[in-house]
């Protein structure tokens, strides 16, 4: 099927229950980079390198298909230091042909700040070693659009955690300009994909306070779970249910992980019978810790588990379903 | 007349590394003659940790790395549950087993064909792979066959998080492990689907990735030969083959100098860790991990350092880690140690793993525990150690009497060490001036071309190094030609 332009942006911005993020995405992706769709930037900061390699796990119905197809036919990624084949000059060179024009920058992993950000440091250039923290407040300057892709760069993250040792920033608290986040620790490939797709198509998602997505980061994961309205487990040698006593975040937490899923939807963290960590959030991971403690699990109002889910207004509000 | 040449940033490797070597003429060719490994990353994960409920030690140090978190996970429940004096159920065991197994697979794949390849086979066309050096490639067209899986790879290693993932919850930051064993209960559709990927993968492995490691062996024969360094080779030994871990599939041991029969008991208790040349303060110098210490300085007042990782050493030894030094500890592989033999070794490694798996899936019990419960006791210690893919890795943990704040309550970390695979590979000198495994194995190393020196990617690359890296490269006496980008800006 073929799929124009107006058709593309018209899924684009369509509602958030239209967000399958499959059909439509391809055709017009490819045809914006074969005909010169914006570069990527994609840097990586104090990063474990979680977010790539999460990304690496797209595998979808339609184009993109998977990460090949992502990077064959889709998208013009200029730099990227795990996946690039050129090194030294030969990469340096195509960052900066890559910034010479109009370009979207992606930000994997915080930026230290500690001694003039010397515990990061990405490239040398003209004989001097570029910290993350000189790179990410260059480029973004320049950038069209600043992707923030998880956690750490949309908001500091684990690497910024208490006592936050090298004095991490998100992109947005160090440089002072608007990101788009897709926080989440890693985040879900689809997420990544789905707004990279929307800024190639000239959209600009609708964000919330923390800047995420609302089309992605609309509902909170405790909303959608499939648990949400059975017994509270008081072991994790239970299975199968509520675990907001164990310590799970899913009531304070926005993402669509109960419906999406994750690894071709084999599984994710809840339906493991592990609790949801809280990853998406901008206080993760220190706010709602220890994390294994009900610290943060339930917000304040939320009716106790036997209360129909209609009636509830903690999380099934204006917000929500 | 002097040439100082700086290649930066060396790309396809994860996390930041700079690598500096000394090229000069040796019998009228060009050689490495000298070194140097720069860790240029901190994140102070053992500050953060320190105050914290260990149990969260799991969550949080499988960030770490988003290529071996199944390995902090692992090395954090194994530490807690030392301390706690518990064994986890033999379901946990196995069920672990099989996630980090099934991590392996991703990273061995992920490693030879998307991030080591490209030094030896043509890229695909376009970014991110193109342009790239182009220096001794493709020294056959039967190395297509290795090109024509780039695609393939792509997938098998999709699909091996996905295995990992059925009983992991997600990859990466597999949100199953915990201290007193796993959380998923395993279901006969787990299983069976765990074992339809398993079968899949093990088809790539035996048909594709081994062969296409043979071939890369037989094309560039000379580097059987380059690349050795110290020869010392540790494993801790991974994949508990019973509960108390006293049989393993990679057994624990060392050797020194490619001794083949000898190999050593290894005791934890000979771990040092240098920092006469890491950004770290002197006075924590040469410390056990068990009673370690992470103080930064700030690069500016410490000259004589020149990395962020601090030189661990055994008995004052420089030790490989790795899957060749698990094969060769194991008595799987001991062909000889260099560029080529790391490749193979950690191709043949997948394929014992894979075949291993396949057995330990049968026997994943369903219904069976997969947790015991324990309580953490005031000032107590215990050592997580396991292997990532890349080579072996070590939590050290001690509680203390102070609580972690309500609601959990009980002892909090007093003390949180860990050491990484690359942290011994990629380590700098130590107190006696010994270099590290990484730096004395691309001692040597014949170069082309100072330009595009792809020898010392090669060597890099055969290490796996988790850590971005960047190759800065001086060739002895005369005048700077910056091969790093050296324009306006």
């Amino acid at each position: 099927m073929k799929v124009s332009r107006r058709d593309f942006l018209k899924y684009c911005t369509a509602s958030a229950a239209a967000l399958g993020l499959t059909s439509a995405l391809g055709p017009l992706s490819k045809a914006l980079a074969a005909g010169g769709g914006p570069p990527i930037i994609w840097l990586s900061a104090a990063s474990c390198t979680g977010c790539t390699f999460s990304l690496a796990n797209r595998i979808s119905g339609s184009a993109p298909v998977d990460l090949g197809d992502l990077l064959i036919n889709t998208i013009n990624l200029a730099y990227h230091p795990n996946l690039m084949g050129a090194s030294g000059s030969l990469a340096v060179d195509a960052l900066r042909t890559a910034d010479n024009g109009s370009f979207i920058l992606a930000v994997e992993g915080g930026i230290p700040t500690i001694y003039n950000g010397k515990t990061c440091i990405l490239w040398s250039e003209n004989g001097v070693d570029v910290t993350a923290m000189a790179a990410v407040n260059e480029l973004a300057a320049k950038a069209a659009k600043i992707i923030c892709i998880g956690t750490c760069s949309s908001y500091g993250g684990i690497s910024a955690a208490a006592p936050n040792p090298t004095a991490v920033k998100g992109v947005k608290a160090l440089t002072g300009k608007t990101t788009i986040n897709i926080p989440g620790c890693p985040p879900h490939p689809d997420w990544i994909v789905w707004t990279i797709a929307q800024l190639l198509a000239g959209v600009t998602p609708t964000l919330d306070s923390s800047g995420r997505p609302t089309a992605l980061y609309g509902s909170t994961v405790h909303s959608k779970c499939p648990r949400q309205n059975t017994a509270w487990a008081t072991s994790p040698t239970q299975t199968g249910q509520c675990l907001i006593n164990l310590g799970c975040k899913g009531r304070n937490t926005r993402a669509d992980c109960p419906t999406r899923k994750w690894n071709n939807g084999v599984n994710w963290c809840v339906g493991a019978d592990a609790l949801c960590q809280g990853c998406t959030n901008s206080t993760f991971p220190d706010k709602f810790a220890p994390l294994f403690s009900t610290m943060g699990a339930l917000p304040s109002g939320h009716d106790s588990v036997s209360t129909p889910k209609t009636t509830c207004t903690a999380c099934h509000g204006q917000n929500v379903d | 007349m002097a040439t100082v040449t700086i290649v930066d940033p060396v790309t396809r490797i994860e996390g930041h590394l700079k690598v500096e070597v000394i090229i000069d003429t040796v019998g009228g060719s060009l050689k490495v003659t000298d070194a140097k490994t720069t860790g240029t990353q901190f994140r102070g994960f053992e500050k953060i940790l320190v105050g914290r409920d260990p149990k969260d030690a799991v969550y949080l140090t499988e960030r770490i790395c988003g290529v071996c978190p199944v390995s902090h996970g692992m090395a954090g429940s194994l530490a807690l549950e030392k301390a706690s004096g518990l064994t986890a159920p033999a379901n946990a065991r196995i069920l672990r087993n099989l996630v980090l197994g099934a991590n392996f697979l991703q990273s061995h794949i992920l490693h030879f064909y998307l991030l080591a390849a490209l030094d030896y086979v043509d890229a695909p066309a376009g970014a991110p792979w193109s342009p790239s050096w182009n220096i001794d490639l493709m020294r056959s067209s039967s190395l297509q066959q290795i090109s024509n899986n780039f695609a393939n790879a792509i997938t098998m290693r999709r699909k091996a998080h996905e295995m990992g993932a059925i009983f992991g919850g997600r990859l990466p930051a597999p949100p199953a492990f915990l201290a007193g064993g796993f959380t998923t209960k395993p279901t006969s559709a787990m299983i069976s689907s765990f074992t339809s990927y398993l079968y899949e993968l093990k088809q790539f492995i035996d048909n594709d990735y081994v062969p296409d490691v043979q071939l890369l062996k037989s094309i560039y024969p000379d580097y059987a030969q380059i690349g050795k360094g110290p020869g010392n080779l540790m494993a801790y030994g991974v994949f508990d083959l019973v509960d108390s871990g006293s049989s393993k599939l990679f057994k624990r041991g060392l050797v020194y100098n490619t001794a083949p029969t000898s190999v050593q008991t290894l005791s934890t208790a000979n771990i040092k860790e240098m920092v006469t040349y890491s950004w770290y303060a002197n006075s924590t110098n040469n410390l056990n991990p068990a009673g370690g210490s992470t103080v930064t300085v700030d690069p500016a007042t410490k000259a004589a350092a020149y990395s962020w990782l601090k030189a661990p050493r055994y008995s004052g030894k420089p030790m490989e880690m790795g899957p060749l030094a698990r094969m060769w500890v194991n008595g799987d592989y001991r062909a000889g140690v260099s560029v080529m033999d790391r490749h193979m070794a950690r191709a043949l490694e997948a394929q014992k793993v894979v075949n291993a798996m396949l057995d330990w899936i049968n026997q994943v019990a369903v219904g069976g525990a997969v947790y015991s419960s324990f309580t953490i006791p005031n000032s107590k210690a215990g050592e997580g150690l396991t292997e990532a893919p890349r080579g072996g890795l070590g939590h050290w943990l001690s509680t203390s009497s102070s609580s972690v704040k309500a609601p959990a309550g009980g002892p909090a970390i007093a003390n949180y060490q860990i050491i990484t695979p690359t942290c011994w590979n990629a380590s700098p000198k130590d107190t006696n001036g010994v270099k590290g495994p990484m730096e004395q194995a691309l001692i040597g190393t014949p170069i082309t071309n100072a330009a595009q020196p792809i020898e010392v990617l090669r060597v890099i690359h055969s290490f796996d190094p988790c850590l971005s890296c960047a190759v800065h490269v001086m060739r002895l006496g005369g005048k700077p030609v910056v091969i790093a980008r050296a324009g306006a800006r």
